[in-house]
């Protein structure tokens, strides 16, 4: 049995009379790739910013590393070990590439204003740390040669492994991946899929909310269905692919069944 | 080749001359700069430059106030609006607070404005926090708002109060007792710009060291994405009340400095119209670019007193100089943009 590293308890968020998540139960094994799926509006981005602190719980728990992470601030929730990419691309586009991973490896840095202000040797030390790791994730992500460049310039390929770079620039131990292959062209996927599959190596746990189903087949080690804010699979991908209620969500009854 | 024109940038120009240079001669070029601004009080008894001299008020006294302290605040409020993206429309606040500090420190307790000054910049800071912890809840035009409302704030409580001597004002502030061979009397107005050039170097020396670290990268990340600044583990709060902090605290020293040279002081001083003509200059320059804020202020301050001569038709030609400019140059006269450096030239 694998240890559980984040898990959601019968989380419930409303919003009005609007029920985003309804008692969602499941939780993440260290060392997998999860996927999250579901048809449009399910509420797997809800459970991300749920996660990460954007949005309050209206009730439930939710446990990384066994300890409660609900009301903590993002950037607390960060600090914890979780860090995720966005579903439209949110780099800092005004900032270099370098400069987008410098500020995620910021999280963990002891340097006040005064520190920065004097330029104390602790100081010069964690510029220096931190800008070595950047451009060490950089290269994970195969982008190093654009460091210096500034972010809103970069194709988008690269402004999607940027993000990527950027999140794990805060040193998480779950990476959450919102549709990182949203635009992407079959090769580009498969690319990716081997990026993410570098990644969980490497030593990260992975939560991936992805639409393409060749890719969550590919890498995923379980696959945890939404639709309409409740649960309705949580399975191997093969046994998942096969389920009715997810055929059902996805493609609707058939006509004579009904 | 298309458009030589639009092709030349002062800026660039500028930075791709710097970054050519190596450590000597960047050392000298500042140091040339540094001594070539200190002899501006010199400037209007010299023939050539003599055009530079302003009617009615001595030309060593404009360079002080409003030329020097508007550049002083404007790279303090540039902290603020420039670098974290904060709309700070009561930066006058500060520089009262400051003032005003000195005004009631020196007639009061007799001390003198050396001895006054730290807690000028210190009461400025915790003015920075008392308004920096329920403001920055708020973001954009709210926040402009309440900080609109702070700077009314502050001048209604020093027309009001006992202590500040209401409409009077305070008179009789000592000038500052002498120091490092500057002498702060009256006749010698340059030794004030002297000081005042010292700060300025002072201040830019902070923020330069502030921006290429980590408070800098975290301001520019809450300026251009605040949400996702703080999912990236940046503690916004705190860094958005630093730089309410770190702009007071400049605004809060202007302040010990200007009533010490003006050696009276009144609530009609640091009305509304200060803290928009400062966060003119900080536009007209180039939000977020020191350069381009110090040469904005130093044109915004220096202009009006220079068309004097002209009586109430100065305003006018002021206010049309500030259309004209902001529309042929929008983003200022130096605008911020970060340079992207070509890891191998004409790779793009």
């Amino acid at each position: 049995m694998s240890e559980k590293v984040l898990e959601l308890k019968q989380v419930t968020i409303k919003f009005g009379g609007v029920t985003a998540l309804d008692s969602v139960d499941f939780h993440v094994n260290r060392g997998e790739i999860c996927a999250l799926i579901g048809p449009n509006g399910a509420g797997k981005t809800t459970v991300f910013n749920v996660i990460t602190g954007v949005y309050p719980a209206t009730s439930g728990e939710i446990l990384f590393k066994e300890k409660s992470i609900l009301g903590l601030k993002k950037h607390q929730v960060t600090k914890t070990g979780l860090a995720r990419t966005f579903q439209n691309v949110r780099l800092f586009g005004e900032m270099t590439a370098l400069d987008n991973v410098i500020v995620a490896t910021d999280v963990h840095k002891r340097t006040g204003l005064v520190r920065a202000l004097f330029g104390t040797p602790l100081n010069r030390r964690e510029e220096r740390s931190g800008s070595e790791r950047a451009h060490e994730l950089l290269k994970l992500v195969g982008i190093d040669h654009r460091s210096d460049q500034l972010a809103k310039n970069l194709p988008y390929g690269d402004q999607r492994r940027l993000e990527i770079a950027r999140a794990l620039g805060t040193e998480p131990e779950v990476l959450l991946l919102d549709e990182p292959a949203a635009g992407f062209n079959p090769a580009e996927k498969v690319e990716l899929a081997d990026l993410i599959k570098k990644i969980r190596d490497t030593g990260y746990t992975i939560l991936l909310i992805e639409h393409d189903m060749s890719l969550i087949m590919g890498i995923s080690d379980r696959v945890v269905v939404l639709d309409f804010g409740q649960k309705i699979a949580d399975d191997l991908p093969t046994i998942v692919q096969n389920d009715p209620r997810v055929i059902e969500a996805y493609l609707g009854v058939p006509a004579d069944a009904s | 080749m298309a458009n030589l024109k639009s092709r030349f940038n002062l800026r660039d120009f500028g930075a791709n001359l710097w970054e050519g240079w190596n450590r000597q001669t960047r050392v000298t070029f500042t140091l040339v700069l540094i001594g070539l601004v200190a002899l501006l009080p010199f400037a209007a008894s010299w023939g050539p430059t003599s055009f530079l001299n302003t009617p009615i008020t001595s030309f060593e006294n404009v360079l002080v106030y409003p030329v020097g302290m508007f550049v002083l605040m404007a790279l303090g409020l540039n902290i603020v609006v420039g670098k974290s993206g904060l709309l700070d429309l009561g930066y006058v606040a500060f520089f009262a607070i400051g003032a005003y500090t000195q005004a009631i420190m020196s007639t009061t307790l007799g001390w003198n404005t050396w001895e006054v000054l730290p807690f000028g910049i210190a009461f400025a800071m915790v003015a920075g926090v008392m308004l920096g912890l329920p403001a920055l809840r708020l973001r954009g035009d709210y926040l402009a708002i309440i900080t609109l409302g702070f700077g009314e704030i502050i001048r209604i409580v020093a027309l009001n109060l006992k202590i500040t001597k209401g409409p009077d004002g305070i008179p009789g502030i000592p000038n500052p007792p002498a120091i490092l061979g500057l002498d702060f009397s009256l006749e010698n107005p340059s030794h004030y710009f002297w000081l005042v050039l010292g700060m300025i170097l002072l201040v830019n020396w902070m923020i330069r060291r502030f921006t290429i670290r980590r408070p800098g990268r975290a301001w520019e990340a809450i300026r251009q994405d605040e949400d996702v600044a703080s999912l990236m583990g940046v503690n916004t709060l705190i860094y958005k009340l630093w730089s309410f902090v770190i702009g007071g605290a400049v605004g809060g020293a202007a302040g010990v400095l200007y009533a010490s040279k003006t050696m009276v002081i009144s609530p009609d001083m640091f009305k509304f119209e200060v803290s928009i003509l400062i966060l003119g200059c900080v536009v007209f320059g180039g939000i977020g670019n020191i350069w381009g804020v110090v040469v904005g202020a130093s044109i915004l301050a220096y202009l009006p007193e220079r068309i004097r001569f002209i009586s109430d038709a100065r305003q006018l030609v002021f206010g049309a100089v500030l259309i004209l400019m902001m529309n042929l140059r929008p983003d200022g006269l130096l605008p911020r943009k970060k340079r992207e450096k070509l890891t191998k030239r004409g790779s793009l």
